[in-house]
């Protein structure tokens, strides 16, 4: 993502905010949890600012590895993080900052006139939509593929993070042919085979994956058997020891 | 000679005031000027008249009193007519002069502060703002950052309240005095359909950033130099 997506009434109300704020001389802290946009939106306001790690930065102050009087304009990510805060930003008096957080800072507040607090993406639906879109885009280009947002399950529980890991794993994953999950297969087992598995081990990785997709799409152990042309003796030994006496 | 008392009681740091009977202001020196900044006229004539002695005379009283920054410790009033009743308030000495760190000070238009500070305060509030906006109010240097969290603070004054009213203009015929410079004045008030009362944290911001705060019934006001 190149730019903070403000399709939701918050995030517009936000990216007004940071625009206004960008022109005054004043310092703003962004929260919110991981991967909510944080940086994307303090690159809004300063594009072309360096962008600091906030304990880095305190140590290399400390260590004098910096000379951070050169800066007119930062971005310090993770600011929470900074263990004496007061001291870290009296060094940067003179600097407009630019930082984030993933909480709330108490002691810092002063220094802050303008605070921003970006919203979960489960709590952003016209955001989560186009952010979808787009990386499900991008995840299509890249692996020549067709999917739709409907075949996915995305998973925001750490918001742009996991979302965009679950659109691309689920992209790849519905692009791949017979050959490739061969080669997949292959590459694991020239991996693993050092690592004294056995032939069961192996087995293992292929028939669980069968064995759960034929349990969902035809139900009964009768018609698994039939469709997979598997006896039935055997398919009951295989999914006691695989799911246990619970397979039902 | 008269007219060396007078000229006595207009540089006197203690301000004076006397009034005619309907409370119009007849007389009052320089101190007495700019403490109208921070007091109705009818208010100081009430506590004239409040404190009078029973009979003709003067009467002094040893009583508390603040506006804004300025602390007065007693009182004296007196009368020897119906006519006209005067009013001396005896001034806290305190060394603290007004100044200002004009390196911190940027020119800056107010009503995008204001709208910067509603939006950043109010983003998930239903708290709705009647603005009444003198639009053609120059812009002026502040000291951003002490007044974007003055601001703030007032905003969240009222983000509990349903509906408030803020105007921003500037008062005509006042002024402050800062470094011996006279500056206009510009108030923002802010008006709630209920009773304010003072708030410490928004003081001591209002503090900081030169601003005057004034808590009274409805409404908290805040008043600033307007320096070009």
């Amino acid at each position: 993502m190149k730019k903070f997506i403000a399709e939701s009434e918050e995030s517009k109300k936000i990216l007004n905010i940071v625009q206004i704020s960008s022109s005054l001389p004043v310092n703003i802290i962004i929260t919110g949890e991981r991967g909510v946009g944080k940086k994307l939106l303090a690159k809004e306001i300063l594009p072309q600012a360096i962008c600091f790690d906030g304990k880095l930065l305190e140590n290399s102050i400390i260590n004098n590895t910096v000379n951070i009087q050169q800066y007119k304009e930062l971005i310090i990510t993770d600011i929470h993080l900074v263990l004496n805060k007061k001291e870290f930003l009296a060094n940067l008096s003179n600097i407009k900052i630019i930082a984030t957080a993933q909480t709330t800072i108490h002691d810092i507040e002063e220094q802050f006139a303008i605070k921003v607090n970006i919203s979960p993406l489960e709590e952003r639906e016209e955001d989560l939509k186009i952010i979808s879109q787009e990386y499900i885009n991008s995840a299509n280009k890249i692996y020549n593929t067709n999917i739709t947002l409907d075949n996915i399950h995305l998973d925001i529980s750490q918001n742009g993070i996991s979302l965009k890991k679950s659109i691309y794993k689920n992209t790849l994953l519905n692009s791949l042919n017979s050959e490739e999950i061969n080669q997949a297969l292959e590459h694991y087992i020239d991996k693993k085979l050092d690592e004294q598995k056995t032939y069961k081990d192996f087995l293992k990785v292929i028939e669980i994956p069968l064995l759960n997709i034929a349990k969902i799409k035809f139900k009964s152990q009768l018609q698994m058997a039939t469709k997979l042309n598997l006896n039935r003796i055997t398919l009951r030994k295989k999914l006691e020891q695989y799911f246990g006496n619970n397979h039902e | 000679m008269n007219n060396f008392y007078e000229k006595l009681l207009e540089h006197d740091l203690n301000p004076y005031f006397i009034f005619n009977a309907n409370g119009k202001i007849l007389k009052f020196n320089k101190e007495a000027e700019f403490l109208l900044n921070y007091v109705s006229i009818k208010e100081l004539f009430n506590l004239a008249v409040d404190n009078a002695s029973q009979d003709f005379g003067f009467s002094q009283k040893f009583i508390p009193l603040k506006f804004n920054k300025h602390e007065y410790y007693a009182i004296l009033v007196g009368y020897t007519s119906d006519d006209e009743i005067a009013l001396r308030l005896y001034k806290v000495v305190s060394n603290q002069t007004n100044t200002i760190n004009s390196d911190k000070l940027k020119l800056v238009n107010i009503f995008s502060l204001i709208e910067l500070s509603k939006n950043t305060t109010l983003l998930n509030s239903n708290l709705k703002i009647k603005e009444v906006y003198d639009i053609s109010l120059p812009e002026m240097k502040i000291n951003i950052n002490e007044f974007l969290l003055c601001l703030n603070e007032c905003f969240k004054y009222f983000i509990e309240d349903d509906e408030i009213t803020l105007k921003v203009k500037m008062k005509v015929g006042e002024y402050e005095v800062i470094d011996n410079q006279k500056y206009k004045i510009m108030s923002l008030l802010f008006s709630a359909n209920r009773m304010v009362k003072g708030d410490h944290t928004l003081e001591e911001k209002a503090n900081r950033s030169n601003v005057n705060i004034f808590f009274s019934q409805n409404s908290i006001k805040l008043e600033l130099p307007i320096i070009l």
